[in-house]
């Protein structure tokens, strides 16, 4: 049980600047984590403090059991994709791969793998000066995986990818978890989080807002309205007619109800002899339980001219 | 999606991170890079032509080039050590022009790694980074010799039919030749190392060339103008210490260059001398990098 990212106490200060304010959570292995956070929030600086490119200030990064660098196998350990195109321009891909193939003994073999897993076959040849975002995201997550690793770290991984790409980020994030590996995913797009991830911990400010498995965030956050769709709206409005009742119409024909439950809304409905369609508690999305964490958060706001 | 083993297998692939390994790596990514291979390319291609060059044109029975000795008569063969210096003095007359090539290659090997963000990739791989930049300075080394070996023979090797048709004796066989031609060699991978650690202390490529060529090529102009005016021995003392100034001895024969005798009264007069400054130099700059290297974020 020692495949998991613990971080203690981390914090990061450049300058006068404190972009990462004593931070503690453990990521786990089997799921697949996902970390967000606004611009400016130290996700990316909290990354590389865990792969030791950037020294903590204070605190400590531990990943499966040791820090980064006094593993005898890193790349065996842990594989990172910490911006696109960590990548001499002048050099191939296929090259890249196989320069740091070579610093752990990996077989070419397993250079052709990563390529083919990842879709560069056809570019793998080419100088990577001329590859466009999305192809620069692909060779890091070649690089990524070329120790096919225990722990993953991916820093915003489907930034200029293709709906395809996308998509199959997702499907190898949640593959790879499957398989009972630790992988840790940031991302500032709630909604690719709330397909992807099992769990996230949402950092504002350099501090941990929220870990919390995604279920109980968006739970947490709950709308309390419920939507209701009858053949007979006026009557249901009569019928739970109440002090702390608001029922509005919505375009699409059906109601929406705040300050009484479903099963209140379900009842009521049933002593007035009304037939109900459908009766839906709505959920917050994750956006609107990250929106609401970060509200205070956001370093660089747009405001928007009165 | 398939079958979901609840523990990750082990991989099945590579082993550990080794020192060889990293040799190996920093080995295909010097041998990948276009840029790289041109210098090396060119650094041969300078070597061999400046002595072929000097060697066709010079009209060594009047003294033209390092002979010592006063013009011969016509036809009279220059053997001895008139002949040696003209040996040494041209198959090494390249590396004053070639010394700045592995000066921007040694900047270059290290800067091109910063300003592409492949210094992060080559940390991730070698974590404790000591490692990545000794293999490096050894690759850079050991083909920055190799070139010039190979430039400095095949001038030696081009040229001998000429001076031999021109009456120079030719005896490469000599310590007191080919010591300075191997020295010659030293002389460039040192420099070549110098401003490798020069590109790891400044990160940009920008400013290490700038720092690099302006010690090499700045330096000693403003130390001429600044001896020709204040006379000052310890100006011309203060020149000598100069990396390339103080290097350039390693291919001197038997202790004068072929482009003039130096002073009465220098401080360094022998290629042992010059290589420990050279040395002193390379050791200061070197353990300054990997110092700050250790240190800093990436």
């Amino acid at each position: 049980m020692d495949r998991v990212i613990e971080i203690h106490n981390l914090s990061k200060r450049y300058g006068p600047k404190l972009a990462v304010d004593d931070i503690s959570f453990t990521v786990q292995p089997g799921l697949v984590t996902g970390f967000l956070g606004p611009n400016g929030a130290g996700k990316s600086t909290t990354m590389r403090m865990i792969v030791g490119l950037d020294r903590p200030t204070t605190g400590s990064a531990v990943v499966n059991g040791k820090q980064y660098a006094d593993h005898r196998d890193p790349l065996h350990q842990v594989g990172a994709l910490l911006e696109a195109k960590a990548v001499h321009t002048g050099r191939s891909a296929y090259n890249h791969l196989l320069a740091l193939a070579a610093t752990h003994s990996i077989p070419t073999s397993r250079v052709h793998e990563v390529i083919d897993m990842t879709g560069l076959d056809k570019v793998a040849g080419k100088r990577v000066g001329g590859f466009s975002l999305g192809m620069g995201q692909r060779l890091g997550i070649a690089a990524a995986l070329l120790g096919d690793p225990q722990t993953l770290i991916l820093d915003e991984p489907v930034n200029g990818l293709d709906p395809d790409g996308v998509l199959w980020v997702r499907q190898l994030t949640r593959y790879l978890a499957s398989q009972g590996r630790t992988i840790f995913l940031s991302s500032h797009l709630m909604s690719e989080m709330a397909l992807t991830a099992d769990h996230v911990i949402i950092l504002g400010r350099g501090r941990v807002l929220a870990d919390a498995p995604i279920s109980e965030l968006t739970g947490r956050a709950g709308t309390g309205r419920v939507t209701v769709r009858t053949p007979s709206p006026a009557e249901l409005t009569q019928a739970i007619a109440g002090p702390d009742v608001t029922v509005t119409e919505q375009p699409d024909g059906t109601l929406s109800v705040a300050g009484l439950g479903a099963q209140q809304v379900g009842e009521a409905a049933f002593r007035a002899g009304i037939a109900l369609y459908e009766l839906t508690p709505v959920k917050a999305s994750l956006e609107q339980a990250y929106l609401a964490l970060t509200q205070d958060e956001v370093e660089f706001r747009s405001e928007v001219a009165a | 999606m398939t079958a979901t083993p609840a523990v990750a297998p082990r991989p099945a692939v590579g082993g550990s991170l080794s020192a060889s390994g990293i040799v190996r790596s920093e080995w295909i990514k010097l041998r990948t890079v276009r840029s790289t291979l041109w210098c090396y390319g060119l650094l041969i291609v300078l070597v061999v032509g400046v002595g072929t060059l000097i060697a066709s044109l010079a009209n060594f029975a009047d003294g033209d080039f390092g002979s010592r000795s006063a013009p011969l008569a016509n036809g009279a063969a220059i053997t001895g050590d008139a002949a040696g210096s003209i040996v040494v003095g041209l198959n090494t007359a390249g590396l004053n022009i070639a010394v700045l090539i592995v000066a921007v290659l040694g900047s270059l090997i290290i800067t091109g790694e910063y300003s592409t963000g492949m210094i992060r990739s080559t940390f991730t791989a070698a974590p404790r980074r000591t490692g990545a930049l000794t293999a490096k300075g050894i690759v850079l080394a050991a083909t920055a010799f190799a070139a010039t070996t190979v430039g400095i023979w095949l001038s030696a090797l081009v040229t001998w039919p000429i001076l031999s048709a021109k009456g120079v004796e030719v005896q490469l066989g000599d310590p007191a030749v080919f010591l300075p031609l191997l020295g010659g060699a030293l002389y460039i991978t040192m420099i070549a190392l110098l401003a490798f650690g020069f590109g790891v202390i400044l990160r940009s490529t920008a400013g290490s060339l700038a720092t690099v060529l302006g010690l090499m090529l700045v330096a000693p102009i403003v130390l001429e103008l600044l001896h020709a005016l204040t006379n000052a021995a310890w100006v011309s003392h203060v020149s000598e210490l100069l990396p390339q100034n103080a290097g350039s001895h390693l291919f001197d024969y038997r202790g004068a260059s072929a482009f003039g005798g130096s002073d009465p009264g220098s401080w360094i007069t022998t290629g042992w001398q010059g290589f420990a400054v050279l040395l002193a130099w390379n050791v200061t700059v070197l353990a300054v990098a990997l110092i700050r290297v250790k240190r800093r974020d990436a």
